[in-house]
């Protein structure tokens, strides 16, 4: 009897995420047709807007030829080095900020000015301080993702309710199982949320910085293919840049959320 | 188990927004006896939890002092064991780690305190929760097992603020049956705290009555045991105790 219930619970389940992902794609269709649509009709010149099929030729010539990878690569590895920095000095400060109201007092206007520069404005003063290359543009997306990590990682800590830390005071806890055990899991939703915030912003800093400080990667493909008048490489480089992004959102970050705050029933 | 003596205990607060000092507790002693269930009830702002919270070591005292087990305390610790009105339970621990999160820190191996854990969770009739989460439960076994985790921990007293005010009528009467039934079996030195005078008087051997921050009067319940709800209920002696409690907090 119940086993029937789980069979038909587990095909709908299914069959509600074709109807999500369907919902989210066709619209993205819509758009493709409009697209090639608008190009043949009003006969745009190739070199201001292509239409879809030079697109695909030039996304399938640096896929046969490697150089798409190289970027994507390129990207990643600066993406992946500068959020994992971020992670490992923004969340113990953001307890930091949490446990300690000093700390927290001082810091949070601090917070809140950075904040709102975090990304893309520390582009030109990266490129003074570590040069044109992987260092500038992995501090600019530290830099994107280590506010927001820390701010919400204080946020997570503050919003574990009081009862639970007198709760482990009172059976014995010292301050190493305060932190481990009821601090960074009881803040562990907030930091995994920064986090995907973060990337949001990383990701557009990424692709701003590597147009000026490098000579690989996502952005510097856009910014090749512009001085060779490539209009159908750049097209085909902004899509990849969108996909790519929600991909890692969809795929990786948003499951990671969902699965965290649903799993510990931590609604708030 | 052992005792807890609380001797002219006091809190001021400073309430900012009247810009005074307000005094909650003012020179509150109680002896609490080894194995003794003892209910504070009064009515609401009466500093029931003030005192409670100071026991417990989460609120530092204005004057006084408090006695656990012979020797005077200050902070929290695993002599006194809380059992609080919001449960309390890591929402990311299964029951079973919750309950055995005590004696984890009192450094029992992983095997053992599974064992301690799983003893006491019989105890309860929760067995079968062991390896659910917190959010998983009704909000009766959710107090149960807070009542378990406090006392797997094996504290000298037992302090419960208000445990069963956020559950309904119905599971609030077996609550109170079953922690009758675990006081008699296990005797752990109990103070709990209630603003509802048939649960002070169903569940203590002593009666303590606050107003405005002091002990008005403390009345002895002298009520067999077990304690059921069906017996009880037309029980004139348990009436009578029932009015007079009541006529107390009322005149508070
Ligand atoms: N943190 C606080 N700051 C100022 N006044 C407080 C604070 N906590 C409690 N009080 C006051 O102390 C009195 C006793 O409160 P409390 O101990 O919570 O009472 P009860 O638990 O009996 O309802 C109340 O008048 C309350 O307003
Ligand atoms: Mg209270």
């Amino acid at each position: 009897m119940s086993a029937v219930g789980n069979i038909g619970a587990g095909r709908s389940a299914a069959s509600e995420r074709v109807r999500a992902a369907f919902s989210f794609l066709l619209p993205l269709f819509v758009l493709l047709v409009v697209w090639e649509a608008t190009v043949r009709i009003f006969d745009v010149h190739p070199g201001i807007f292509p239409g879809v099929g030079p697109v695909l030729r030039a996304g399938a010539e640096s896929v046969a030829n490697g150089t798409l990878f190289l970027h994507i690569a390129a990207s990643f590895g600066r993406v992946l080095t500068g959020t994992t920095l971020a992670i490992l000095v923004g969340v113990p400060l953001g307890i930091l900020m949490g446990v300690s109201p000093g700390v927290s007092t001082v810091l949070t206007p601090l917070f809140r000015f950075f904040s709102v520069l975090a990304g893309i404005a520390w582009i030109p003063i990266a490129t003074l301080w570590f040069g044109y290359g992987f260092g500038a543009i992995t501090f600019v997306i530290f830099n994107a993702v280590f506010f927001v990590v820390a701010y919400n990682t204080l946020l997570g800590v503050s919003g574990i309710p009081h009862a639970l830390r007198n709760a482990a005071w009172s059976l014995g806890a010292d301050r190493k199982t305060m932190l481990f055990e009821v601090l960074l899991p009881g803040a562990l939703p907030n930091i995994v949320t920064g986090i995907r915030t973060g990337l949001g912003f990383a990701w557009r800093g990424l692709i701003a910085a590597e147009m000026i400080a490098t000579n690989m990667g996502l952005g510097y493909m856009l910014f090749l293919a512009r001085d060779f008048y490539r209009t159908e490489l750049i097209v085909f480089g902004m899509v990849v840049i969108g996909i790519l992004w929600l991909l890692i959102d969809r795929l990786i970050l948003a499951p990671l959320e969902r699965r965290t705050i649903e799993r510990w029933g931590l609604v708030r | 188990m052992k005792s807890l003596s609380i001797r002219n205990l006091s809190k001021t607060y400073f309430d900012p927004y009247a810009g005074k000092h307000v005094t909650a507790v003012q020179d509150v002693s109680i002896e609490v006896p080894e194995g003794e269930f003892v209910s504070i009830v009064g009515p609401s702002g009466c500093g029931k939890t003030t005192i409670l919270n100071m026991v417990a070591g989460f609120l530092p005292v204005s004057g006084g002092e408090i006695v656990v087990d012979g020797r005077a305390v200050s902070g929290p610790g695993p002599d006194r064991g809380v059992v609080f009105q919001s449960h309390a339970l890591f929402p990311w621990k299964t029951v079973l780690e919750n309950v055995a999160f005590g004696p984890k820190m009192r450094g029992v191996g992983p095997k053992e305190r599974e064992a301690i854990a799983r003893d006491y969770l019989a105890l309860a009739g929760l067995s079968h929760a062991a390896d659910r989460y917190p959010n998983e439960l009704s909000g009766g076994m959710q107090q149960r097992v807070g009542v378990v985790r406090a006392l797997a921990n094996e504290p000298a007293v037992l302090l419960m603020d208000e445990p069963f005010a956020s559950v309904d009528a119905q599971t609030r009467m077996t609550l109170q049956e079953e922690l009758t039934r675990i006081w008699q079996e296990r005797r752990p030195t109990i103070i709990f705290i209630t603003h509802d005078v048939p649960e002070a008087v169903f569940l203590a051997n002593r009666v303590v009555v606050l107003s405005k921050g002091r002990v008005l009067e403390e009345v002895e319940i002298d009520l067999p045991r077990p304690r059921s709800w069906e017996t009880l209920i037309e029980d004139e002696r348990f009436k009578t105790l029932s009015s007079r409690v009541l006529q107390l907090v009322r005149s508070a």
